[in-house]
């Protein structure tokens, strides 16, 4: 009951979205515990298992044959594009400051000891807001809600799954947003003991999600020419901590 | 304490970079504004109290509600438009300011003066070249008057840096400031509305003969 313009990539990318979302969310780890998978530069490993799920659902928008589709396909990959330097460098610059390069090791021996570790770690937390918000497709930068299709950017590209997929491709939407509530959160967890650590965890993604409700509501969309100016600031603030980082580490300056 | 409010004003030039509209560079002016009083009642613990009084004073109240609130009426009177209109886009402004950033920490890295502070230096020298690139790219004549600001902005922060061994030069800082506001954007409020009825630069060359 697929339309004739397609081929099998458009039934198959929504099942390839959900599975690299939950294999994506096996790399995070929970403070001290590292997660299912775990390995030397697994940071690498979840940054690009999330592009091959975009990538399957970039061209899978393709795949269909509308215009507008391809239109929306083309911001998105433009959006995460300027989104992935900001993800590497901040993440570079964590794994430079504790010596190591899995998403474990570098949570355990993170400590904010002075004042400016602790702003690495504010301007990070907000990096990741950010960044979860880009890549999730909400407010500031692409609306949910809207049913034009000329400003539409995610929407476009699910426009014409329906029933099971698009079920599941809504269900990795919220999959993803838990994963970098998951993973702020584990900023601030390190090598604290388990009760302690298990309802500071909820808590913070609880305050995630508000700010998130609080962002999507009181925010209206960035003109379609502000967006990639407003997304490569991402980069700009975390090429600051990258320095800030070299700061600490007295190597540079 | 210090680096911190360095960094978080060496972020807020990242987003002047990008502002559309002219009422967010005067939010950034006067945010700017706010984080510089806190640097100054940080760092300038050993000069006299009635001296660190002023200085606080003026630093609240001139730069980061009077001019702003100043500016505001100036763009309501002279009936200008909301738009920043720049000469580049924006984006490629962001990446210069970028630039400028990156290449003021590589230049101090080099200087290797032991009496040199590092963050204050690389922050004043970043905001004294994005003021100046700021004037040279936008249109509007009022934005250069508020690039005029973030030079201002740029001189503070390093009179700061040595306003303990030095509190005359923060006071000449102080004075810069207020020369500016006078000065400048009274001639503005009186003439310039008045005079040209255009508030664009490249009217200006109407002016040769």
């Amino acid at each position: 009951m697929f339309s004739e313009t397609t081929t099998i990539i458009f039934q198959i990318a929504p099942s390839i979205y959900f599975a690299s979302v939950v294999m994506a969310i096996l790399v995070v780890p929970f403070g001290n515990t590292k997660g299912i998978i775990s390995f030397n530069g697994d940071f690498v490993f979840f940054a690009y298992v999330l592009a091959l799920g975009k990538f399957f659902s970039i061209i899978s928008a393709l795949d269909t044959g509308s215009s507008f589709e391809g239109m929306g396909a083309s911001r998105e990959a433009l959006y995460s594009m300027f989104a992935e330097p900001a993800f590497f460098i901040l993440m570079g610059s964590f794994a430079l400051l504790t010596g190591h390069t899995s998403f474990v090791e570098i949570f355990s021996s993170l400590e904010f000891g002075t004042y400016i570790t602790f702003t690495l770690g504010a301007l990070a937390t907000y990096v990741f807001v950010m960044i979860a918000m880009i890549e999730n497709s909400r407010m500031p930068i692409d609306d949910p809600k809207t049913h034009l299709e000329l400003t539409m950017v995610h929407e476009v590209m699910i426009l014409d799954n329906s029933g099971f997929d698009l079920g599941l491709i809504l269900s990795a939407s919220y999959l993803k947003f838990a994963m970098y509530g998951a993973l702020i959160a584990n900023f601030f967890i390190g090598a604290i003991p388990l009760y302690f650590s298990i309802p500071l965890f909820l808590g913070i993604q609880f305050l995630f999600a508000v700010v998130v409700g609080v962002l999507e509501s009181f925010m209206a969309r960035f003109r379609m020419s502000h967006n990639p100016q407003f997304i490569f600031t991402l980069s700009s603030v975390t090429l600051l901590i990258f320095f800030g980082v070299l700061l600490v580490l007295k190597r540079f300056i | 304490m210090i680096n911190v409010l360095l960094i978080v004003l060496l972020i807020s030039l990242l987003y002047l970079s990008i502002a559309n509209r002219l009422l967010t560079y005067i939010k950034i002016l006067a945010f700017q504004g706010v984080i510089l009083f806190g640097v100054a009642l940080i760092e300038l613990s050993e000069i006299n109290t009635v001296n660190l009084v002023l200085i606080l004073l003026e630093t609240i109240i001139v730069k980061a509600i009077l001019v702003p609130l100043f500016i505001k009426y100036i763009i309501k009177r002279n009936n200008m438009t909301r738009e920043m209109e720049p000469f580049i886009p924006n984006f490629v402004s962001l990446i210069i300011v970028t630039t400028i950033i990156v290449i003021t920490i590589l230049l101090s890295n080099s200087i290797t003066d032991t009496h040199l502070e590092k963050i204050s230096f690389i922050v004043a020298l970043s905001t004294l070249f994005t003021g100046l690139f700021i004037i040279g790219t936008r249109k509007k004549i009022i934005t250069h008057v508020m690039g005029y600001m973030v030079i201002e902005n740029g001189v503070f922060i390093l009179s700061l840096a040595v306003g303990n061994e030095m509190p005359l030069l923060v006071n000449l800082g102080i004075m810069l400031d207020i020369f500016a506001s006078v000065l400048i954007l009274g001639v503005f409020v009186n003439k310039i509305g008045d005079v040209l009825k255009d508030v664009d630069v490249d009217q200006l060359r109407n002016l040769k003969d």
